[in-house]
């Protein structure tokens, strides 16, 4: 019997068992062999000469949980139980415990079209594994279906290994995706001061000398995209097919007007890996098999189990943490962590003092992977409150 | 083929110690720790496992356990995701194959 089991060693998981481990006995279990989850792929350059390595911080919160908190790898959960304490169902045998923190993370999201199932066809989550954790190339020359910040951010990451990355540019309109270049657009210029929208604002200012949001700033976007720190970006350009009879050859490229429709003739590009990336949601099924309520919310990446800005839910002594509450950066779901372990301990002051810490980072985080956040995350504080009437 | 990253710009130099596996029954090497998609990879294998049903070639797809396209048999035991196990000195690892067809049999696909 634990006090607490957490479910994820990722960034969320481990920085509460840290905080937990002082004064109980702490369970983490995760299904990779190697905690860290997905800090280990993670690299950039936060400001100047400044770099996240995501690797560097999760081999800092092993060293300061390894010992203290029992942490099974290899292990997945895939049922969870209340009946006055929380029973958990893993591959390696069941447990049990007082309170229950789901720490599992995002999901992937993709948007399928002709060939996605040829081997060398990958999410940009996977390159990002095999590149930086793995260093393994995921192929020589690649090309990125999907603009958003991820998929931006792990095309940097492609170039310190020198793998070409010979386009990034856009899905083909189906039921489950119909970002146009507007929305693209937009989506880069909302990145922040982060190096490609910095480049972007740069270029459509000269073209044009108007501001990047300005409508003529989308129709002057060059047909055949920019060229952002090495990256070649483009919006008017659809993939519309992936070929190769036993693995990935080329894609098929579609230019297209403003509007995302077809203009010219079709073009193949040579490559030997494609990315897919379609942004993340939250990982919310172990909440799930608790029958907790879960809200959609677009800015926050999907249905996210129904909880409080202090990690609470639903359920007497059941925590969420980290992106399974949201998609956020990985600085953020360090905090929630923390925050739910505080809120275990029943240290208030502690607790307020981490939740100005989240509001800080969100306020400044070089990560935005939604411009609405902040409010998708007082939409979801509000119906908490409302829950909370619900029960007077 | 694909190549492993020994010098990269910003995370350094790495070496590696090579263990041998087997792929198929045939002998080759992987980093002893590395999950098992990336060491087939570096192999230049692909093609993880060909569909149950069409026979079409697969491979790895979201490399961190959420969608099983990866699966294969370790050690006689199938389904298992390559991309969650890490590569030991001397395991064996089977491609999955097609299965035959509850009604028509053996011989045919779909
Ligand atoms: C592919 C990918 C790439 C990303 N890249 C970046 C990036 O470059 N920069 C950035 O700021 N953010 C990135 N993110 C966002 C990322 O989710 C956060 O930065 C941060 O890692 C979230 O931390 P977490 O602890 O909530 O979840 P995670 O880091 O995802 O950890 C969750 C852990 O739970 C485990 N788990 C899940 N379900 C189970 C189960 N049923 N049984 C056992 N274990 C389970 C997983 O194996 C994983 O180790 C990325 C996300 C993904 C999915
Ligand atoms: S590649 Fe998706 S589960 Fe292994």
């Amino acid at each position: 019997m634990f006090d607490t089991i957490i479910i994820g060693a990722g960034p969320a998981g481990l920085s509460a068992a840290k905080i937990l481990q002082e004064s109980q006995k702490v369970l983490v279990l995760d299904e990779y062999f190697h905690a860290g989850g997905r800090l280990l792929g993670q690299l950039y350059e936060e400001e100047k000469g400044r770099w996240w390595n995501g690797l560097e911080i999760a081999r800092r919160l092993i060293m300061e949980t390894e010992g203290k908190s029992e942490i099974r790898l290899s292990t997945s959960v895939y049922n969870v139980e209340l009946d006055d304490i929380y029973t958990v169902y893993t591959t390696a045998g069941v447990f049990k415990s007082r309170s229950l923190i789901i720490a599992t993370g995002a999901r992937e999201k993709s948007t399928p079209l002709p060939g996605w199932d040829l081997p060398g066809v990958m999410t940009v989550g996977a390159a990002q594994v095999l590149t930086n954790f793995s260093r393994v190339k995921p192929g020589n020359k690649g090309v990125i279906i999907g603009i958003n910040p991820l998929s931006m951010v792990i095309a940097m990451e492609l170039g310190y290994t020198d793998i070409e990355v010979a386009k990034i540019c856009l899905p083909p309109k189906n039921k489950i995706n119909d970002q146009t270049p507007k929305d693209a657009f937009e989506t880069l210029v909302s990145l922040g001061n982060s190096a490609p929208s910095k480049f972007i604002s740069f270029g459509t200012r000269v073209a044009g000398r108007v501001k990047p949001l300005h409508p003529a700033a989308l129709k002057l976007f060059p047909k055949g995209g920019v060229k952002a720190m090495g990256l070649p970006i483009s919006i008017k350009e659809k993939i519309i097919r992936i070929n190769g009879t036993e693995k990935v050859e080329s894609v098929t490229m579609q230019k297209t007007d403003s509007k995302g429709r077809p203009v010219g003739r079709k073009r193949e590009i040579q490559c030997d890996f494609v990315c897919i990336s379609d942004g993340l949601a939250p990982l919310s099924e172990i909440g799930s098999l608790l029958d907790l309520r879960h809200v959609y919310s677009e800015p926050l990446g999907g249905y996210v189990p129904l909880h409080s800005e202090m990690m609470e839910t639903e359920l007497p002594d059941l925590y969420v943490a980290g992106n399974v509450t949201g998609i956020e950066n990985a600085k953020v779901a360090m905090y929630q962590g923390q925050l739910a372990a505080h809120r275990i301990l029943g240290d208030e002051e502690a607790a307020i003092c981490t939740l100005a810490s989240i509001n800080n980072e969100r306020k400044n985080a070089k990560v935005k992977f939604h411009k609405d956040l902040i409010h998708g995350r007082e939409t979801v504080e509000a119906m908490w409150k409302d829950l909370g009437k619900e029960n007077v | 083929m694909t190549e492993r990253i020994l010098n990269h710009k910003i995370l350094g130099a790495i070496r590696h110690e090579f263990v041998p596996f087997k792929w198929n029954g045939e002998t080759i090497y992987g980093v002893e720790g590395e999950s098992l998609t990336a060491a087939l990879l570096a192999n230049g294998i692909r093609t993880l496992r060909t569909h149950e049903k069409d026979g079409k070639p697969r491979g790895l797809y979201c490399n961190i356990g959420h969608c099983s396209e990866c699966r294969v048999t370790i050690g006689g035991e199938k389904n298992q995701r390559a991309c969650l196990t890490p590569v030991k000195e001397g395991m064996s690892v089977k491609q999955q194959t097609e299965l035959p067809h509850l009604v028509k049999g053996d011989d045919s696909h779909v």
